[in-house]
C-alpha cells in the first residue's frame, strides 16, 4: 500500500486503518476476502474455558441494524491456540486476540497464556451485553476498569486495548481509567442493548430477550462516543459501529478515530472491508491527504 | 464464491411462489444438492441481510431456485426481471449424502420442497416415493402423496399422518425431509424409531453464512454434562442426520 493510508494503534503501526470488528469475521472468510490487506485482525472473543453460547433464536433483523444473542460462543483458550491460532498466523497482518474473563485474574491467566504464543496484541472485551457475570460486569465501572487494566499490564508488553460498551452512564470516565491503568488504545463501541417483539404472536425475536444492536442504527450513537472520547483521551481509538463504507469510515476519523472496523457490514457484503480500503485510499489521493491529516480534525463544532 | 449472476429466467408459479434462474457455469459445477446460497435481497434497503435459498435444480451452467415470498426480502427477488443481475454467495452447507440402490422417501412441508427436487434428480437406481404437505392447494406442487391442512387437495391433514404406513408399504430404507421444524422433528422420531436413516435439511436465521458469527445454531447431542453442544447450521449442516440432533420441540 502507500503512506497515505497508514496509521498507528498504540504500539502498533499499520498499513492500513481497516480491520473487522470481533465477532462479525473469522478465518471463514479467507475464501472472499484477502486477509493480508486488512490492516489488522480481530478474532471472535475467547475465553478460558469452551463457552456453548445461548439458547436460540440468537439474530434478528430489525428496521436499521442486526439484534444478536451468540454469547460469546468459542472453543477456549487451549482449542484456540491449537487449531484456530495457526490459521490466522498465516496472515501478514497483525492479529489482535478478543478476550475475556470471568475475574480479573482469569483476564490475566489468558493474556499470559498467550503471550506465550504468536500475535500483536489484545482486545480486552469487557462490554459484551450477551453473557451473565462476565464482559459488561467489568466494562461499566471505572475502579474495575482501571484495576484490570493495570494488572493486564504486567503481563505483556503487546498492543492492549480495552473495548468498551455504550450502555454506561459516562464512557469518558471508563475511557479515562483504561487509559491510565496502561492502556494503550480503546476499542468502541460494543454493541447497545436492543430488543424486537413479533407484533403478532406476542413472542421475542431473540430467545434471551434483550440482545446486542448493531448496525447501520448505531453510527451516529458510536460516532458521538468517539468524538467525546477522544477529546477527553490522548490514546488512539479503534472505532466500530455501523461502519458500512468509506465515508462512514471518514466520519470516524474526523471524529477522533485512528483505526475503524467493520462488523455486521461483512455479512450483508463479505467484501466491505477490501471496498472500504481501496475506495478511501482513492478519495484521500483525489484530495490530495493522508489519513494523519483528518484525524480528530472535526469541524464546524461550537463549544 | 462471491459473485454477481445475470438473471436468465423467472417463472411465476401459483400462488406465492415463482423459480428464478442464475447463469454461472463455476457455480453451477459445484452446486449439489442439500446446498443453499446466499441471496442479496436489496438495493441498500431493509433487509440488508443475504436470504439462504436452497437450490432446486441445476441444468448445465444454469441454477434454480424455487421461492416463495412471505417477506420483505422474497418480495424483492420476486421483482427482479431476466436481465436483472443479482449477488450470491454460494454454494454453502454440506449437501445431503447421496445414496444408490435403496428405497428412498422424500418428506416436504411448503417451501422446503426444492432441495428434495434437486436430491431426486441427483439420486442413481432409487425408487423414490414422495410426501408433500402444505396449508392449502396453493402450497402443493407435484408428488406421490399430496397433504393438505385444509383438505382442498389431496388427503387432509398433516404429512406425518400416514407416514408410518406409507414407509411400511414401500420398504422405505432412506429418508430425506426439509420443512418446518416441527414436521421434521416428527418424521424424525418416527425413523428413529423404526431404525430408518434420516435427513433432515434444517433452517435457522442466519447473518453471514459461512461459519463466522455462529448466530445460526442448532442443538447436536454431545458427550458432556448438558449433552449437546451447538453446531452452526450454515457451515456445519444445514444437513444433519437424525442420530446427531438433539430432539426437542422450539
Amino acid at each position: 500500500m502507500n503512506e497515505r493510508l497508514k496509521t498507528r494503534l498504540g504500539r502498533l503501526e499499520l498499513a492500513n486503518p481497516v480491520t473487522v470488528a470481533s465477532g462479525t469475521f473469522s478465518y471463514d472468510y479467507a475464501d472472499y476476502v484477502d486477509f493480508n490487506r486488512l490492516g489488522a485482525i480481530v478474532t471472535k472473543t475467547i475465553t478460558k474455558e469452551a463457552r456453548g453460547g445461548n439458547p436460540t433464536p440468537r439474530l434478528f433483523e430489525t428496521e436499521a441494524g442486526l439484534l444478536n444473542s451468540i454469547g460469546l460462543q468459542n472453543p477456549g483458550l487451549d482449542k484456540f491456540i491449537k487449531e484456530e491460532l495457526p490459521k490466522y498466523n498465516q496472515w501478514k497482518a497483525p492479529l489482535l486476540v478478543s478476550l475475556s474473563g470471568s475475574s480479573i485474574e482469569e483476564f490475566c491467566e489468558i493474556v499470559a497464556r498467550m503471550d506465550e504464543e504468536d500475535c500483536a496484541g489484545y482486545e480486552i472485551n469487557v462490554s459484551c451485553p450477551n453473557v451473565k457475570n462476565e464482559g459488561i460486569a467489568f466494562g461499566v465501572d471505572p475502579k474495575v476498569v482501571f484495576e484490570l487494566t493495570s494488572k493486564l499490564r504486567k503481563h505483556t508488553e503487546r498492543e492492549l486495548i480495552i473495548k468498551l460498551s455504550p450502555n454506561v452512564t459516562d464512557i469518558v470516565s471508563v475511557a479515562k481509567a483504561a487509559k491510565e491503568g496502561g492502556a494503550d488504545s480503546l476499542a468502541l463501541i460494543n454493541t447497545l442493548l436492543g430488543m424486537a417483539i413479533d407484533w403478532k404472536t406476542g413472542k421475542s425475536r431473540i430467545a434471551r430477550g434483550v440482545g446486542g444492536y448493531s448496525g447501520i442504527a448505531i453510527k451516529p450513537v458510536a460516532l458521538s462516543n468517539v468524538w467525546r472520547v477522544a477529546k477527553a483521551v490522548d490514546i488512539p481509538i479503534l472505532a466500530m459501529g455501523g461502519i458500512s463504507n468509506y465515508q462512514d469510515a471518514l466520519e470516524f476519523f474526523y471524529a477522533g478515530a485512528s483505526v475503524v472496523a467493520v462488523g455486521t457490514e461483512n455479512f450483508m457484503n463479505p467484501l466491505a472491508t477490501i471496498e472500504l480500503i481501496e475506495k478511501l485510499d482513492m478519495h484521500l489521493e483525489s484530495q490530495n491527504i493522508s489519513l494523519k491529516d483528518i484525524i480528530g480534525k472535526v469541524k464546524g463544532v461550537i463549544l | 464464491m462471491y459473485k454477481k449472476c445475470l438473471i436468465t429466467a423467472f417463472e411465476e408459479l401459483k400462488a406465492d411462489y415463482f423459480v428464478l434462474m442464475i447463469e454461472d457455469s463455476a457455480l453451477a459445477q459445484v452446486s449439489e444438492p442439500g446446498q443453499f446460497f446466499n441471496l442479496s435481497c436489496s438495493d441498500g434497503d431493509i433487509p440488508r441481510l443475504k436470504k439462504p435459498i436452497s437450490i432446486y435444480d441445476v441444468d448445465g451452467s444454469e441454477i434454480a431456485f424455487m421461492i416463495k415470498k412471505v417477506g420483505k426480502g422474497t418480495e424483492y427477488l420476486s421483482k427482479l426481471k431476466v436481465g436483472d443481475s443479482i449477488d450470491v454467495l454460494g454454494p454453502l452447507g454440506n449437501p445431503f449424502p447421496l445414496v444408490s440402490g435403496k428405497s428412498v422417501l422424500m418428506v416436504s412441508g411448503g417451501v422446503g420442497y426444492p432441495p428434495l427436487v434437486y436430491l431426486k434428480k441427483k439420486l442413481e437406481d432409487c425408487e423414490v416415493i414422495s410426501i408433500h404437505g402444505g396449508r392449502s392447494y396453493d402450497d402443493i406442487f407435484l408428488c406421490d402423496y399430496p397433504f393438505t391442512e385444509d383438505g382442498s387437495y389431496g388427503r387432509k391433514g398433516l404429512v406425518t399422518a400416514h407416514l408410518e404406513k406409507i414407509i411400511k408399504k414401500h420398504k422405505i430404507e432412506v429418508i430425506y425431509t426439509c420443512g418446518p421444524d416441527s414436521m421434521m422433528k416428527a418424521i424424525g422420531r418416527k425413523a428413529l424409531e423404526l431404525n430408518i436413516d434420516c435427513y433432515l435439511s434444517l433452517e435457522e436465521y442466519m447473518a453471514c453464512g459461512i461459519g463466522a458469527c455462529y448466530g445460526c445454531a442448532v442443538k447436536v447431542k454431545a458427550d458432556n454434562e448438558q449433552g449437546y453442544i451447538y453446531k452452526r447450521v450454515c457451515k456445519d449442516g444445514p444437513v444433519f442426520e437424525v442420530k446427531e440432533l438433539w430432539m426437542e420441540d422450539k
